[in-house]
């Protein structure tokens, strides 16, 4: 019975595993995420933000 | 019955070596493609010439020294795109592979975990955006620096890898010498007098062109204290700093965090790399023993413990980036967590092997395990993906970038060593060009170029402005501020600045500076600067840098010969062998 569970919940837990990567993957390229385009009127560009 | 174990035991070698190829080309995706990829301080140009800066002669410190020059020489023979193409994967697949090989040697699963987090994780994430390659090329050196380093301790023998390993891994400042503390930590030998001398030696050698310039320029160039709080170990999305770092992340600039470490998967990926390395620390002592175990934490400690003094003191690091020559090169605190990667890697993946063993014995369940152990790493930071979801993108340098190159070296030509340098305006570091999707870029202009340059070297972190350190900046901006173009000019003629090139799209004010204009686009002009004033260099700087690079190149030469009569000898004994049988 012992057997029977873990080799049921290994099954499971690749399952999800495999899922949410592609899940995340695929959201994370769908998602917006482009830069904000420099202002030449702006007297410099950082190079970070600690914040 | 021979043959299927010596198909299983190919498939075994080859799987983790396919893993990491698979790994590197699903998180560089795009950024494969045709063009150049710029971002932060990734800047990569078709041909970069070789000058006198690159090898260390420069006003300031030798921020870019061996790299630059490395590159140089590279891509006078591969073209700079498919170098930098070459170098992206090289910052990766050597690595995951190097990795594999600090797991448990029998087992598959902990080898291909060891190769899943060494090559996707926050640091690798964090210093591919922010544009260190070579931090990352000295990351991807260090697996081998271990084995390697073991090896030279319990054989007695140098390998001969280690001669080009160590300088690969030294191509920055950083990056020499964390490649220097891991070979340190694990070549040294008790009652080896010699052996240890030729190791030090080695460590010398490798990080001779960065060390010998920098302290050339130790009493002329000075690093502002504030940067020691800009730079320090931060959080990582979710995560504090210190604990960040027990997950290799916490980098300065949050701009460079991918959005998933904002939420739970961050917490979720360090719980999964604890579990493990909870899960393998009692076998991975037994299987490491004493004298490696020690190499491998003192490494950690020193890379931990630094990272987190900069987010417990920055005051600190501000008083000794000031004080102690070469201190500065510490204040990016999470740099230093490439020394905590060889341990974490190592018992992570004893780890995933003892869960392995403990794993169900029906094979399915045992395969779909496996799978997920393995790719939970790529799971809990999906957004690394195909470039960093599109973050790392080529782009192509505009016509006027060329068209300029091709002035300003027909400029040199005519004038020969009258030709004076290049100076690049408006005097700010960064770009934000259009043509790069509008992705910050230190500017590559100076280095598109071919003549030494005087550029700004002044950085600003969220609002605070950190002084340059470059002396030559500070007569460059004081020569700017003359009142009229012909005095600006003159003075600039005086500094050795024979030509100027301003940037129109770039922010910043450009004064005016008279002279002849040789290219005159939307995008920037170039002025030609009369009768500049050759920069002399002392010859002591000369004699150094000649003496530093004869003992880079010789380890080099060392490491080439050694292989190639290592690969003699092996040839030599197998055909004997076939002969006998």
């Amino acid at each position: 019975m012992g057997s029977i569970l873990s080799t049921f919940g290994a099954l499971v837990i690749g399952g999800i595993v495999a899922s949410a990567t592609v899940i995340g993957v695929v959201n994370a390229q769908t998602s917006p995420h482009g830069a904000s385009p420099a202002n030449v009127n702006q007297p410099i560009i950082q190079y970070g933000s600690t914040n | 019955m021979v043959t299927v174990d010596r198909a299983e035991s190919a498939w075994r070698r080859w799987l983790p070596r396919a893993w990491s190829l698979a790994l590197a080309l699903l998180l560089l995706g795009p950024a494969l493609g045709r063009g150049y990829v710029l971002s932060y301080d990734m800047v990569w140009v078709p041909d970069l010439a070789l000058r006198g800066d690159f090898l260390g002669l420069a006003s300031g410190l030798p921020r870019a020294v061996p790299s630059d020059a490395v590159v140089s020489v590279l891509d006078g023979l591969v073209p700079g795109a498919v170098l930098q193409k070459l170098v992206l994967l090289g910052c990766l697949v050597p690595g995951g592979i190097g990795a594999a090989r600090l797991a448990p040697g029998d087992s598959l699963v902990g080898r291909l975990v060891a190769v899943s987090v060494y090559q996707w994780n926050p640091f690798v994430v964090e210093r591919l955006l922010i544009g260190h390659w070579p931090v990352l090329l000295g990351y991807a050196v260090l697996p081998w620096v271990v084995v390697g380093a073991r090896r030279w301790r319990t054989e007695a023998s140098m390998p001969g890898a280690l001669c080009l390993l160590v300088p690969l891994g030294s191509l920055s400042a950083s990056a020499g010498v964390a490649t220097a503390v891991v070979l340190l930590a694990f070549a040294l030998a008790r009652h080896r007098t010699r052996s240890n001398v030729t190791v030090l030696a080695l460590v010398v050698a490798a990080n001779a062109p960065w060390l010998v310039s920098g302290l050339l320029h130790a009493s002329a160039a000075s690093t502002d204290a504030a940067g020691a709080d800009a730079f320090a170990l931060n959080r990582d999305g979710a995560l504090p700093g210190p604990v960040a770092a027990l997950g290799l992340g916490g980098i300065w600039n949050t701009e460079v965090d991918l959005p998933s470490r904002d939420g739970v998967l961050a917490w979720l990926s360090l719980a999964f790399l604890l579990v493990l390395a909870i899960a393998g620390a009692r076998a991975w002592i037994r299987r490491t023993g004493r004298r490696d175990a020690v190499a491998f934490g003192a490494c950690w400690a020193v890379g931990y413990l630094l990272a987190v003094l900069t987010w417990l003191a920055p005051d600190l690091m501000g008083w000794l980036v000031v004080q102690v020559p070469g201190a500065g090169l510490f204040r990016d605190g999470a740099r230093a967590l490439v020394l905590c990667a060889p341990l974490l890697v190592s018992v992570v993946a004893q780890g995933a092997a003892e869960v392995w063993r403990r794993a169900p014995r029906a094979a399915v369940a045992r395969t779909s395990l496996a799978a997920a152990i393995v790719v939970l790493p790529i799971t809990l930071l999906p957004d690394a993906a195909l470039g960093l979801s599109g973050r790392l993108r080529p782009a192509t340098f505009p016509s006027a970038y060329q068209q300029a190159r091709e002035v300003v070296s027909d400029q040199q030509r005519r004038d020969g060593d009258e030709a004076g340098d290049l100076l690049v305006l408006p005097l700010t570091s960064y770009r934000q060009p259009g043509w790069n999707h509008d992705h910050k870029v230190l500017d590559p202009m100076g280095r598109f170029l071919t003549p030494d340059y005087v550029a700004s070297d002044r950085l600003v972190v969220s609002g605070v402005d950190l002084a340059g350190e470059d002396p030559r900046l500070v007569e460059v901006s004081r020569a700017l501020a003359g009142s009229t173009p012909e005095a600006r000019s003159r003075s600039l003629a005086d500094l050795g600045i024979g030509v100027v090139v301003v940037e129109h799209d770039a922010p910043g004010d450009s004064p005016e500076v008279a002279g002849e204009t040789l290219l005159d686009t939307t995008q920037l002009t170039v002025i030609r600067v009369a009768e500049p004033v050759p920069r002399t260099v002392p010859g002591g700087w000369i004699a150094g840098m000649t003496l530093a690079w004869v003992l880079y190149l010789a380890a080099l030469l060392v490491g080439v010969v050694r292989i190639s009569r290592a690969g003699l000898t092996a040839r030599r004994r197998a055909g004997a062998k076939a002969m006998s049988g």
